[in-house]
């Protein structure tokens, strides 16, 4: 067996004897026919979600007029863009990544240190509490605090004036802060996610004979402990630093009314808030943001190159808990105040903002219930339901049914052009969703006639295709990788065709990761504002967007309301995650 | 060199107790092993020892220091007991080279540049890895990285030198000549170590003193050669290799003119001389130890002193160095080994026979 030791099974067929199965299972399993029609199929579908946007993104970019006016070909995008006030824009969009990023890191860090690596007690709800964060949508969260900090009748400067006398607000949300301060809410249950399985992984003995040659707690930690980190932090430094670039909910709802901007509100201004929609810098802008994301990869790629220390040795591993004495419930103060701050604040306004007839009036008379009648009564909201659900639904079931494929492909297989689909299916992470939507705006707008996409909620649905394929790809690589070859080789060698090898041994190994996948997949579709806000259109309007448009029109007692369902569902989800998913999250 | 005294060390997980009630002297330079199943606490004690774990009760000293007092709530971190480590992982720090690692205890303590240079350079050499300071860590094979583990340890210098199964991942010929290359060198340096195995050939080459354990508490202390020949409980004689342990009761007990007695026993169907370290009185029931390579298989009929049974040879297996003999006997099969060059005739009539100083007998 070890001569084909890491040769894939699918070589083995071809130049060994068929192992059992007929004529079709072979043509699908060695047969190259089967195999190149599969291959073009998947380079299809993968190019129309991929590369077909990307390209009319650029068509947009040279050409002078909306999608499907005549018009001609110049630079005037690309020469509007280079102005001044965007280069502030610029500076903007990476000093506030920065500002977030760097404080989300440290947190993050000393939370995953508390959870993986201390006495403290309850870790294991506390777990699932600091998580809970990343799996709110951040429109919900951001309307909240919106009206939690809000510097006339935000619940703080209420309570703040009524304590201190003073006619000052004591926190001003749409600030330069305020936008950190909501990033951060997402970015440190993010990053602890990230960060926590590496700290549990760690071999304590690393740190232990530090401390036996002479180190202090404090010395080790430093000099041992985060420098092994480092390829883990590094990575999640990144990572959190380009989705604060792609960042869209935050720096719409704190900085636009503060006149901060960056550059994802800066394309969504472009197109929704002028009088007439400047596409073609719209289009232009949205280039070079990816040109500031492909760089970012790049950088990534060239600090991690080689940097990863396996530190698990499995013999003689024990796990190694810091037990702190009295400071254990020091710790458990500062995971519960995290709680509180980014779950029990928030969840708690939308509760009070959804019971008062006007938010910021809270007294005895104005309790009412008439916007949870409203909201009910609203054929509108429910359409928005009912699109969410089934999005949510289709898109996380076909995402990861691609991404599955995909995986498989490019880990398990060594069919040619695996690595075509595999970058093609990577290229979206590169593309903020408000490019990606402008990019789909385009691809639809100029597809012949007889395709009516735009405007439906399969064009919603092909974007959040494209958004999540990256994610649902490397979730089942991750998976794959971990299966190891035996398992399918000893499958194949007892009779079972390539067919039945795939179902009963692959999909019954990898699903649960598939599912984990699902859900991050079903999130992610919940959570989607920014490519949903350019593409929907009457009928096929999203919760998000309900949100978004009620919000608008300073409706925020209905949008608590819904806010309230929304939070409802993702507990709901949530729970069954954990109830019925053993795998983590943090592993893939 | 600093001694390691263990008065009544305890330490309990919830209810359950790792290490029980545990004393231990190792006097200073003297080599001891702590040697036991999986799950007998070695690892637990030794960990105490070093500062990693509590001890729920009792006392642990280094030297005239009292570093561990559970009664008084009094701990020093092992950052301060000036302790030489060797884990069983290695614990080879991965973004450093081979230089960094060792250097480590030494730069922590501060000291010049000039003298970090000379003692690492020196440690390495001990391990006979000079040649390899420059290298990246994770780049070294597991004997080299031993090796590199053992110099970080001993580079400061310290009191005491605590090795958990360091052994445990090299392949068998590695395993013996590392272990006898470790064993020169503590000679030489003359540095009191307590050392962590379960495996009781390694035990027995490298040590001064062997303690058994099981269960958490310490069943005996002794001498290798004590502990193989003289065990004091069915336990410890069962624990090494695969003896014959017969039934038998004591006829008559009388001191061997030495430091143990003579005994004068009989099972079923055979009766014969043996030893013990304690006087039994006559009709106690006794457990004799007689260890597969001291029996003798002779023509049937024949017999002198010591021990001897009339069976028939049932089974044999070629081993290489010795053939493994079954005798079957009234009584119960014997394991011989006899060596490989002898031929043996399955189902021949045979005497199995044993001097008497070659069986120990302990109570049962
Ligand atoms: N953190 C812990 N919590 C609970 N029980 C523990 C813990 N650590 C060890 N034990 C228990 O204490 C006992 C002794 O463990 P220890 O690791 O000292 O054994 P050992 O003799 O070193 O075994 P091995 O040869 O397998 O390494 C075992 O029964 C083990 O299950
Ligand atoms: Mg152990």
């Amino acid at each position: 067996m070890t001569i084909i030791h890491n040769r894939s099974l699918d070589d083995i067929a071809e130049t060994g004897p068929t192992l059992g199965g007929n004529a079709v299972t072979r043509a699908f399993s060695g047969g190259s026919i089967g195999r190149l029609i599969g291959m073009l199929a998947l380079i299809a579908i993968l190019g129309f979600l991929t590369i077909y946007p990307l390209a009319m993104l650029l068509y947009g970019s040279l050409h002078s007029t909306p999608p499907g006016l005549a018009g001609e070909f110049n630079l005037n995008g690309y020469r509007a863009i280079m102005t001044t006030q965007n280069f502030l824009v610029l500076i903007n969009t990476v000093g506030i990544s920065l500002a977030k990023t760097v404080p989300s890191l440290t947190i993050a860090v000393f939370l995953a240190w508390i959870i993986a690596r201390t006495d403290t007690p309850f870790r294991g709800t506390l777990e699932v509490l600091i998580t809970l964060p990343f799996f709110i949508p951040p429109i919900l969260t951001a309307m909240a605090w919106g009206m939690l900090g809000n510097p006339q009748v935000g619940v703080i400067n209420l309570v703040w004036r009524s304590i201190s006398g003073s006619p000052d607000p004591l926190v001003n949300v749409y600030s330069y802060g305020g936008v950190v301060w909501h990033m951060c809410q997402y970015s440190i249950p993010f990053l602890f996610l990230f960060t926590v399985d590496a700290f549990r992984a760690m071999d304590p003995s690393l740190e232990e004979s530090s401390r036996m040659c002479g180190a202090s707690r404090w010395t080790t930690f430093r000099k041992i402990t985060l420098l092994l980190m480092l390829p883990v932090l590094t990575s999640s430094f990144m990572l959190s630093f380009i989705r604060g670039i792609e960042s869209f909910e935050s720096p719409l709802f704190f900085g636009l009314p503060a006149g901060i901007k960056v550059i994802t509100t800066d394309i969504y201004e472009s197109i929704n808030h002028r009088a007439t929609p400047d596409y073609q810098y719209a289009t232009s802008l949205s280039f070079a943001i990816m040109g500031l994301m492909f760089l970012l990869v790049i950088w990534q790629w060239a600090l991690l190159r080689g940097k990863s220390f396996q530190t698990v040795t499995g013999k003689g591993f024990r796990p190694n808990v810091m037990e702190l004495g009295p400071w254990r419930w020091v710790t458990f103060g500062f995971c519960v105040l995290f709680f509180i701050i980014t779950v029990v604040l928030p969840v708690g306004q939308l509760l009070l903002g959804s019971f008062f007839r006007f938010f910021g009036f809270y007294t005895y008379e104005m309790l009412t219930l008439e916007h949870y009648r409203a909201v009910f009564s609203n054929s509108e909201f429910w359409r928005a339901v009912r699109n969410t659900m089934m999005l949510g639904l289709l898109g996380a079931t076909a995402t990861m049914a691609l991404g599955a494929v995909v995986a498989y492909v490019s880990v398990r297989t060594r069919w040619r052009g695996r690595s075509l689909i595999d970058g093609m299916a990577w290229l979206p992470w590169m593309m903020p969703g408000m490019v990606l939507g402008v990019g789909f705006l385009w691809a639809f707008a100029m597809l012949p006639g007889p395709i009516p996409i735009y405007g439906t909620v399969w064009a919603l649905l092909l974007a959040y295709l494209a958004l999540g394929t990256p994610v649902a790809v490397r979730v089942m690589t991750g998976a794959y990788h971990q299966l190891s070859y035996d398992l399918e080789e000893c499958s194949r060698v007892h009779g079972a065709s390539w067919f039945q090898t795939m179902w009963r041994i692959m999909v019954a190994l990898a699903w649960p990761a598939f599912a984990v996948g699902w859900v991050l997949t079903f999130f992610g579709i919940m959570r989607e504002l920014s490519a949903s806000i350019l593409l929907y259109s009457v009928g096929s309007e999203t919760l998000a967007v309900v949100l978004l448009k009620l919000w608008a029109n300073g409706n925020a007692e209905q949008v608590s309301v819904i806010g309230l369902m929304m939070m409802l569902l993702v507990i709901l989800f949530r729970w069954v995650q954990l109830r019925f998913i053993k795998a983590r999250i943090s592993k893939l | 060199m600093a001694s390691v005294t263990l008065e009544n060390v305890t330490r309990m997980y919830g209810a359950v107790t790792a290490v029980d009630q545990v004393n231990l002297r190792v006097k200073s330079g003297e080599f001891v092993t702590l040697l036991g199943p999986s799950g007998c606490g070695k690892t637990t004690t030794l960990r105490m020892v070093a500062g990693l774990e509590k001890n729920t009760g009792g006392r642990i000293s280094i030297g005239d220091n009292v570093v561990s007092d559970a009664d008084k709530g009094y701990f020093v971190p092992s950052e301060r007991r000036r302790l030489g480590m060797v884990f069983q992982s290695y614990a080879i720090w991965p973004h450093m080279t081979v230089f960094d690692n060792v250097a480590y205890p030494l730069r922590i303590r501060r000291r010049t540049d000039k003298e970090i240079q000379d003692r690492v350079m020196n440690a390495l050499r001990l391990v006979e890895m000079e040649q390899y300071a420059e290298r990246p860590s994770p780049a070294l094979s597991g004997g080299q990285q031993q090796r590199v583990a053992i110099a970080r340890a001993l580079v400061f210098e310290p009191e005491v030198l605590l090795l958990d199964e360091p052994l445990s991942n090299l392949d068998a010929r590695l395993r013996t000549q590392m272990g006898d290359e470790f064993r020169q060198l503590q000679q030489r340096l003359k540095i009191t170590t307590l050392y962590v195995t379960h495996d009781q050939s390694e035990a027995m080459a490298l040590s001064d003193r062997v303690v058994v354990m099981h269960g958490g508490k310490i069943l005996q202390v002794g001498a290798p050669e004590d502990i193989y020949r003289r065990p004091e409980s069915r336990q410890v004689a069962a624990f090494f290799g695969t003896p014959n342990l017969l039934q038998a009761k004591v006829r008559n007990c009388r001191p061997n003119g030495g430091q143990y007695y003579k005994l004068d026993v009989e099972g079923r169907g055979w009766s014969g001389e043996c030893h013990a370290a304690i006087e039994i009185p006559a009709g106690a029931d006794v457990t004799v130890m007689v260890r597969p390579e001291n029996l003798q298989i002779g023509e049937a009929g024949a017999a002198n002193g010591g021990l001897s049974w009339a069976g028939e040879i049932s089974q044999a297996i070629f081993r290489g160095p010795h053939r493994s003999v079954m005798v079957k006997t009234a009584d119960q099969t014997l394991h011989i080994e006899t060596p490989s060059l002898a031929d043996v005739g399955i189902g021949r009539a045979v005497t199995v026979a044993a001097p008497s100083d070659a069986a120990w007998a302990v109570r049962s």
